[in-house]
């Protein structure tokens, strides 16, 4: 029932403009476009800087009408979003969603969530806590975070093989696509998308 | 474009509405509101009915109110009233404080000011502009087939209707808001109703039935029976805070809680009390009530009426209670206190005592009141008997007030176990001191013991074959009855003072409250049964 037409138009709109706002909508497989993954880049100015955020992208039956799931898979220190889990508390994510609204949309909000975090409505009470307390600690573990996680180079290539192994690709075509493209696991995932 | 607000009136949806008639307002037997008041107590409070049938036209009533005043459609009305949980004062007076624009706003009321110059405005542009683009498909689609809602916002039908058709299953009918993000306005209902019954009849049918329903489940003054199988009743009740009240479909419940009428126990204790039973019934099984084993020749005795004294085959008169034999029928006994050598046993054990002493008391009153109301068809049958005589006085009310009587105390005994179980024990009894529950735990079986040993006396005396007695004894037996009587409510009235002033406003911790004794039973939503008729 999802209205798969709809989706596909968003996906080309999105793809317009990569350049501009650095914010990518891909599928998962080549078998569905009910899964997608999402990246949005760490907003400038913000211990999240330089940083590549991939977000796991569920469609239930009735998007557009009902809310897309999303879910960090690359793990972040903010406020509301779990540290556990990557599951994200953001208003336009369950009752404020509008059909009106489209994945990008959605992503560029999950960005400003990372430019402005409203510590008031945590999902991640720890750090939640650390960021009403303790500023100075919190922007250097979540600029710790970001190094870690969120940095391509940082990052070993077997450990990227091995995410685009369980993203659903055959180990040996992730492996050469990988090396292709130098490593960029965003690249490699879009190159591995599209054929 | 054709704008759906234009289209003034379909089939499809005027089964909703009662036939012309009732539109104007002037048809005012449709409302079946049986009111009645409970007689002689000075507390008690309006009770209507709501059935199934005149649910549509107590939500108009309210509806018209709020349209009338504020000159607006009746889905802007209603979304109003649904924000103030159907009180048309509060609704008001929130007006008066917030002021149109600010409530309106907030609530999601859009209003087009200038509807008329708006479509006329569209039909001169639809020559220029046949077709709208689709922000939610992204495609462009005949504007004769895209509808605008009041907030200007225009999308294509399917897209609305597949918007519609998720947020009604979702539970959401009340409150369907515009698509576009950030449009906090609320669809029109009628728009709503149009397109969804085109694709799914059902469901539009559904929509209908919740936005009626939100009357009840949105309402703090209107509660459905809670009945099973449901009669299809709802309760209104203007000014109460803690009551119970009786629903034409004949049950009895407490207004606050939604579960049976159980005072004079609280309602959080009552919440208690029935989870224990139903987790210790899984467990134990000693809920066996029906029978139990006669002192003297161990046969087992079938209780075979109201009266906690059983006589067995044998001859042996014993206390159904505690099993002890006691010659004096319906004598003065206090078997329902709770003694403290009991207490002596191991903590578990003692536990378990304890709820069963309870248990078993509270279960024996709730068994006797079953049994006793077979009572009402012999007493008829005596009655008939006397009527037929030559006697003095044929006003047999006291035998059915005296009944009436016998009904409403057994309840009230039944319900003073659990809460003496909980007023007494861990939970609540920790919030006094030992010294203090030791002396209230006295004040208060002193008083449950005395209604008690009434209550047998008063249950006996009605048992008793009076159409058989000679004209002398009848009326003696009936000095015996009324004066029985009229203790027995006293002590009740006692018994509910205690509880609420000494018992329940002593703690500290939790606010605990029972509803008013009713001395004439509970507010009844329909025609009184008339107990004379009997
Ligand atoms: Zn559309
Ligand atoms: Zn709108
Ligand atoms: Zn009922
Ligand atoms: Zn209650
Ligand atoms: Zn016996
Ligand atoms: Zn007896
Ligand atoms: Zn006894
Ligand atoms: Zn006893």
């Amino acid at each position: 029932m999802i209205d798969f037409a709809r989706v596909q138009k968003e996906l080309q709109e999105c793809g317009k403009d990569v350049e501009g706002s650095g914010i990518r909508v891909a599928p998962k497989s080549d078998a569905t476009l009910a899964r997608l993954v999402g990246t949005i880049p760490g907003p400038i100015g913000t211990p999240y800087e330089g940083g590549v955020f991939q977000i796991d992208i569920t469609l239930p039956d009735g998007y557009p009408f009902e809310p897309p799931k999303m879910q960090f898979s690359t793990k972040v220190w903010h406020p509301n979003i779990s540290s556990q889990s990557g599951a994200i508390c953001l208003d336009i994510l369950k009752d404020q969603w509008s059909p009106a609204l489209t994945l990008k949309t959605a992503l560029l909000s999950v960005q400003a969530l990372l430019s402005a975090p409203e510590p008031d409505d945590p999902q991640d009470a720890v750090v939640a806590k650390q960021y009403l307390k303790d500023y100075q600690t919190f922007i250097s573990t979540a600029r710790y975070w970001t190094e870690t996680f969120a940095k391509t180079s940082s990052r070993g290539i077997e450990e990227k093989v091995q995410k685009l192994v369980e993203m659903g690709f055959p180990e040996a075509q992730a492996r050469t696509t990988l090396e292709s493209v130098g490593g960029d696991e965003n690249l490699a995932l879009e190159k591995l998308c599209s054929g | 474009m054709e704008d759906y607000v234009s289209v003034d009136s379909d089939d499809d949806y005027d089964y909703l509405y009662y036939d012309d008639g009732t539109e104007d307002g002037g048809d005012s037997d449709r409302l079946e509101f049986a009111e009645t008041k409970a007689d002689a107590d000075s507390q008690s409070v309006n009770v209507k009915v709501i059935t199934r049938e005149s649910l549509l036209a107590a939500q108009r009533e309210d509806l018209r109110k709020v349209m009338d005043v504020l000159s607006l459609k009746e889905h802007h009305a209603r979304s109003l009233l649904i924000h103030y949980r159907w009180d048309v004062n509060q609704l008001l007076s929130g007006l008066v404080e917030k002021g149109k624009d600010k409530l309106y706003a907030e609530v999601g009321v859009t209003i087009l000011e200038h509807r008329d110059l708006v479509s006329s405005n569209f039909s001169s542009s639809k020559a220029k502009k046949s077709t709208v683009l689709c922000e939610i498909c992204f495609e462009k689609v005949p504007t004769n087939v895209a509808t605008t809602m009041d907030c200007g916002h225009v999308f294509c039908n399917t897209c609305w209707t597949k918007h519609f058709i998720v947020k009604i299953k979702g539970g959401q009918s009340r409150r369907i808001r515009c698509m576009a993000h950030k449009c906090n306005s609320i669809c029109d209902e009628e728009k709503i109703r149009m397109l969804v019954s085109t694709r799914d009849p059902i469901l539009a049918e559904k929509f209908d039935r919740f936005l009626l329903e939100s009357y009840i489940e949105d309402n703090k003054k209107v509660k459905w029976c809670p009945s099973t199988p449901h009669c299809g009743n709802a309760l209104r009740i203007d000014d109460c805070n803690l009551c119970e009240v009786e629903c034409a479909c004949g049950l009895k419940f407490c207004f606050k809680c939604s579960s049976e009428a159980h005072s004079p126990c609280s309602c959080q204790m009552w919440e208690l009390w029935s989870q224990k039973c139903r987790d210790e019934s899984e467990t134990v099984n000693w809920i066996t009530v029906n029978t139990k084993p006669c002192p003297k020749c161990l046969k087992p005795v079938e209780k075979n009426g109201g009266c906690n004294h059983v006589h067995c085959i044998c001859g042996q008169h014993f206390c159904w209670h505690c099993g002890r034999p006691d010659k004096f029928h319906g004598g003065y006994h206090s078997c329902g206190r709770y003694t403290e050598d009991e207490q002596k046993t191991r903590n578990a054990k003692r536990d378990l005592q304890r709820y069963m002493h309870y248990y078993d008391r509270y279960k024996a009153h709730k068994h006797s009141s079953e049994l006793e109301s077979k009572l009402q068809k012999t007493m008829k049958k005596k009655m008939s008997e006397l009527e037929a005589r030559e006697i003095t006085s044929k006003d047999y009310s006291w035998a059915t007030e005296g009944l009436n009587r016998l009904f409403r105390s057994r309840q009230i005994l039944s319900y003073s176990y659990p809460f003496a179980y909980y007023m007494f024990g861990d939970i609540f009894g920790s919030e006094m001191t030992k010294q203090e529950k030791v002396i209230k735990q006295h004040l208060f079986e002193d008083q449950q013991q005395q209604l008690e040993a009434h209550v047998e006396r008063l249950s006996s005396f009605l048992e008793a074959p009076f159409n058989e007695y000679p004209d002398n004894e009848v009326i003696t037996l009936r000095m015996e009855i009324i004066n029985f009587s009229t203790v027995v409510d006293k002590l009740c009235r006692k018994l509910y003072e205690c509880i609420e002033n000494d018992l329940l406003g002593c703690l500290t911790r939790t606010s605990q409250s029972i509803a008013p004794y009713m001395s004439n039973g509970m507010d009844k939503a329909s025609e009184v049964t008339d107990c004379k008729g009997l």
